[in-house]
């Protein structure tokens, strides 16, 4: 199976994986900060609302490194669009077009659903793929362990029941 | 160091957009047991990063010379409903929280409702905290539900 973006091959997962690790390897040993990149809605959130939630050290504290590392995220994007075939906006969304349908006013309205799910989902779980799933499995910790699996439990469920119940 | 942490991150993000980890047909390839390269991603970097996490803790230090320091994420009945919510979402956009922000890097329009969904549901969140803590078996506010 090939990527949606330009149909190209994807890297290989020892490859990727190695990566990731060194990355994260890397942010610890420079920094002495543990990867997580769900507490940066907090951050961004943090910048235009005043709740007690948002004052917290934890939160306006990891601005200054966590801010720069999402803008990191987009840029990472963006160059391997242009390195894989050219930068272009599309709509293109895989096995959703072929299978469920719509236009863009539909995609917009189902990724905000979803994206209401992971910002309220992952702040209560207090953590995401790489905070509890990468970091903190790899840090042993009982937390990310029922996180992880709960949240891999979750997506199991619904995946299945979208594309193999209802569509 | 600002620099450092924007070229971590371009890194971090190129490698989930090349690797499948940030594409939607992968991540439901994954949750419907038709593709395992996600599984192979994840574990990869687990088995490489908890050697790495214990040898650095054990008898490294940080660039500055400080020894390493990891504050625990705390254990609370969150970790299960959050966990079921963000699963949900995962599977509903194909995107976890790094890849929303690559997917709108790479030029995916629909990933812009994504992040604001994200960003509304983290407000609400937020906002609604001290209200919610108590029914849902959260920690204190200052201590938060686990940063990362």
């Amino acid at each position: 199976m090939n990527l949606i973006l330009h149909n190209v091959p994807a890297i290989h997962w020892a490859l990727a994986g190695g990566a990731i690790a060194a990355i994260t390897l890397t942010l610890l040993f420079v920094s002495n900060r543990r990867l997580g990149i769900s507490t940066g809605f907090e951050d961004v959130c943090s910048l235009v609302l005043d709740a007690p939630y948002f004052r917290r050290s934890a939160v306006v504290d990891a601005r200054g490194w966590r801010l720069p590392f999402l803008g990191g995220l987009v840029l990472g994007g963006v160059l391997s669009a242009v390195l894989s075939g050219g930068w272009a906006p599309t709509w293109d969304l895989g096995m959703f077009d072929t299978v469920i349908g719509g236009g863009p006013m539909v995609k917009v309205a189902w990724m905000f659903v979803g994206g209401l799910f992971i910002g309220f989902g992952t702040r209560l779980a207090g953590g995401c793929t790489s905070g509890h799933g990468i970091f903190g499995l790899s840090n042993l910790e009982m937390p990310s362990l029922i996180s992880t699996v709960s949240f891999m439990g979750a997506g199991l469920i619904t995946t299945n029941l979208i594309y193999r119940v209802i569509f | 160091m600002l620099l450092v942490y924007v070229i971590l991150g371009t890194l971090f993000g190129l490698v989930l957009s090349r690797s499948g980890a940030a594409d939607y047909n992968f991540i439901q390839g994954m949750f419907l047991l038709t593709n395992f390269q996600l599984y192979g991603i994840i574990g990869a970097a687990v088995a490489v990063t908890a050697p790495g996490l214990y040898l650095l803790k054990r008898y490294g230090r940080t660039l500055s010379g400080a020894p390493i320091s990891i504050e625990l994420k705390p254990l609370h009945r969150g970790n299960v409903t959050g966990g079921i919510l963000f699963g949900i979402g995962w599977s509903i956009t194909g995107m976890c929280p790094g890849p929303i922000l690559v997917n709108i890097g790479e030029g995916k329009i629909y990933a812009l409702a994504a992040l604001a969904g994200a960003l509304v549901g983290a407000a609400i969140f937020g906002v609604g905290y001290p209200a919610i803590a108590k029914p849902l078996g959260l920690p204190a506010l200052a201590r938060g539900t686990g940063d990362g």
